[in-house]
């Protein structure tokens, strides 16, 4: 797929997930535009833009489940148990049933029997929910630059006082980490081909998986950041249901728990270098 | 020879090659071992990739340099702030010097035979720099320059100086640049005393100063510009080897011991991982042709807050260290880090850029 391709792609698929609204089910939607093939023949082009669009819009598909299950080589169209921060676990339900969360009721996560997810599912899941996770920050951030900029007090723009500029400016360059992050541990073959390392193929198999556990913990990082200063910026507003700031915070604290929250995957991250009492570059020039 | 290729037989030329530094901690022989990294690798052909043939280089994508550079931070050959002068002062003469100068004089840099430095910040002009007030005035064919500069890097050991000094009205543009010897009569430098204990920086007075038309750099008024474009050097190749040298800052915690505080390391690494995926991106976005502006302050604004995190935990899970230990290793980069959201633009700065330039808030 070239850059127009995909360009094309990005907006069809921004117009679709745009028009179903924040609750409503918009996967028979990208079943339209192709998400199983898209998925099977163009994972590393369709789950960076179908995640990152779902954070942008505020829209929600159970599409995770087909990145899983793809990367487990199990068939699609499945509700896989998922594992969640504190040891939960859950499955993401399909089809019209009434979504249900206690605090994103968008998302229709149901408690689950604990079960097992292979290595380079998990790895995926965590990229996929990543690219999620930095979408919801930038609809954050969006939100707060128009809100910054239209309203005034003490007669000029709140985005004239640097204290909101710096709050801003910090949840731009979280967000620029994540997103550099995400996009190496897309590509970790060539940056690990490419390294001096002669480990043996399982321990670059493990370190595979660290690029995208360290990619999650970035964007979920990235995301509560987010949260944090973009609902300072908007104020009172941003305390209502009626602004649509909350929903994008509450799905940012939902999705940071599931496959790992930031903490866990900050302290394994950590573990990692315990054992290995070395630091490993995941990234080379 | 590509990338990888570069990367490899550095490795095994560093590998028989021990050009490790002696036991002495001082500035002078720390000065004194950047010269000679810099000689050996120059004299065995490591030092000219990436530069171009015109100033004695081998030619080839500036990405060798940033190889090269890695290298020598990781094994702890030369301190990196330091050896990553380079990246900024010969771009510029390339960028902004007569031809036939640059050529004469880059490879007495790249060589190790000497050292230059950069005269741009004034006592008072820090943030605001181009409110810089030692002044040019053209004198027959040369001009004469007088005023004060500060925190200018090895200015001491320095053959030459990159220098900003004001030759027309206030503002951006009234400010040129030149390239002065720093043996000229009435240039005096005086190292400052940090709180690190190494006295890399110095105020340096010019008192009438005499300096020949030819070693004006670009044209009346571009020193501004000339200061700018130096930025993404700074924060492309530089920042490369700053985030090795944490990376091997990293390993060194890990392998002395500290108190198993898997939340606290696991955060350390994924700031640099963070800094480390950012800073490729760019060199990859700048070796497609790309040219890098305000962007660059997310790098700087992660490298600084990885570089304080990283030093913060240190001093957390190895107590002591710091304040007590006999060796003085992690105490002085400890108190180095101190600087890292202050030098080169503060924190403040950095983030005044991406609300203005990349988040298009208007002005404050």
């Amino acid at each position: 797929m070239d850059a127009a391709e995909r360009a094309l792609l990005e907006d069809a698929l921004r117009k679709s997930l745009t028009t179903c609204g924040p609750e409503a089910e918009p996967g028979s939607a990208l079943a339209e535009l192709g998400w199983a093939e898209m998925l099977a023949a163009e994972p590393d082009t369709a789950i960076p833009l179908v995640f990152r669009l779902l954070g942008e819009t505020g829209a929600q598909a159970p599409v995770l489940n087909d990145v899983v299950l793809l990367a487990a080589g199990r068939p699609l169209g499945g509700t896989p148990p998922l594992p969640y921060a504190g040891g939960a676990w859950v499955r993401w339900a399909r089809g019209d049933g009434v979504p249900t969360g206690p605090l994103d009721p968008g998302l229709p996560l149901r408690h689950a029997e604990p079960g097992d997810l292979p290595a380079p599912a998990l790895a995926a899941g965590r990229q996929a929910l990543g690219w999620w996770l930095l979408g919801v920050g930038r609809a954050m951030l969006t939100l707060a630059r128009e809100h910054v900029l239209d309203r005034e007090q003490f007669g000029r723009p709140l985005a004239s006082f640097q204290a909101l500029r710096h709050r801003l400016a910090e949840t731009y360059v979280a967000l620029e980490a994540a997103e550099a992050v995400l996009v190496a541990a897309a590509a970790p073959e060539t940056d690990r081909s490419a390294g001096e390392n002669t480990e043996a193929p399982d321990s670059a198999d493990a370190l595979d998986h660290t690029g995208a556990l360290l990619a999650k913990a970035a964007a979920g990082r990235a995301a509560l950041t987010a949260a944090r200063h973009c609902q300072q910026a908007l104020g009172g507003i941003g305390f209502t249901a009626e602004h649509a700031l909350h929903r994008h915070i509450k799905r940012a604290l939902v999705l940071d728990g599931l496959l790992g929250s930031t903490r866990e995957l900050t302290r394994e991250a950590g573990r990692l270098l315990l054992r290995e009492t070395r630091a490993p570059r995941l990234v080379d020039l | 020879m590509s990338v990888e290729e570069f990367r490899r037989a550095l490795g095994a030329w560093l590998d028989r090659h021990d050009l490790s530094p002696g036991t002495d901690h001082s500035l002078d022989a720390q000065v004194a071992q950047l010269a000679r990294v810099r000689r050996e690798l120059w004299a065995a052909d490591w030092m000219r990739h990436g530069w171009p043939d015109a100033v004695g280089g081998l030619g080839g994508p500036s990405v060798l340099r940033a190889v090269l550079g890695e290298q020598v931070a990781s094994r702890d050959l030369a301190e990196p702030g330091l050896w990553s002068m380079v990246e900024v002062l010969v771009p510029t003469l390339i960028d902004y010097a007569p031809p036939a100068l640059a050529a004469e004089l880059v490879p007495r840099l790249l060589s190790g035979e000497e050292q230059w430095c950069q005269g741009f910040s004034e006592p008072g002009s820090g943030s605001d720099l181009a409110s810089l007030s030692t002044r040019a005035v053209p004198r027959g064919d040369d001009w004469v320059v007088t005023g004060q500069k500060v925190w200018t890097s090895l200015a001491q050991y320095a053959a030459r100086c990159v220098l900003l000094a004001r030759t027309g009205g206030p503002g951006h543009g009234g400010i040129s640049a030149f390239f002065v010897d720093m043996d000229s009569p009435g240039i005096t430098v005086r190292p400052l005393r940090t709180m690190h204990g190494v006295d890399e920086f110095a105020e340096v007075f010019f008192d009438d100063v005499r300096v020949p038309a030819g070693r004006l750099l670009g044209s009346p008024g571009d020193g501004w510009r000339l200061a700018m474009d130096l930025l993404p050097h700074e924060r492309s190749t530089c920042f490369w080897h700053r985030v090795a040298h944490l990376y091997s800052r990293l390993d060194r915690l890990l392998a002395d011991g500290c108190e198993p505080d898997a939340d606290a390391l696991g955060a350390v690494w994924l700031d640099l991982h963070s800094v480390r995926c950012r800073s490729a991106a760019t060199q990859r976005a700048l070796a497609d042709g790309g040219r890098l502006g305000p962007e660059t302050s997310v790098d700087k604004i992660l490298l600084a807050g990885a570089e304080q995190r990283l030093f913060d935990t240190a001093r957390g899970l190895l107590p002591g260290s710091v304040e007590l230990a006999p060796d003085g290793t992690w105490r002085t980069e400890y108190l180095y880090s101190r600087a890292a959201t202050i030098y080169g633009g503060t924190a403040e700065i950095q983030r005044n850029i991406v609300a203005r330039r990349l988040l298009d808030l208007g002005k404050e």
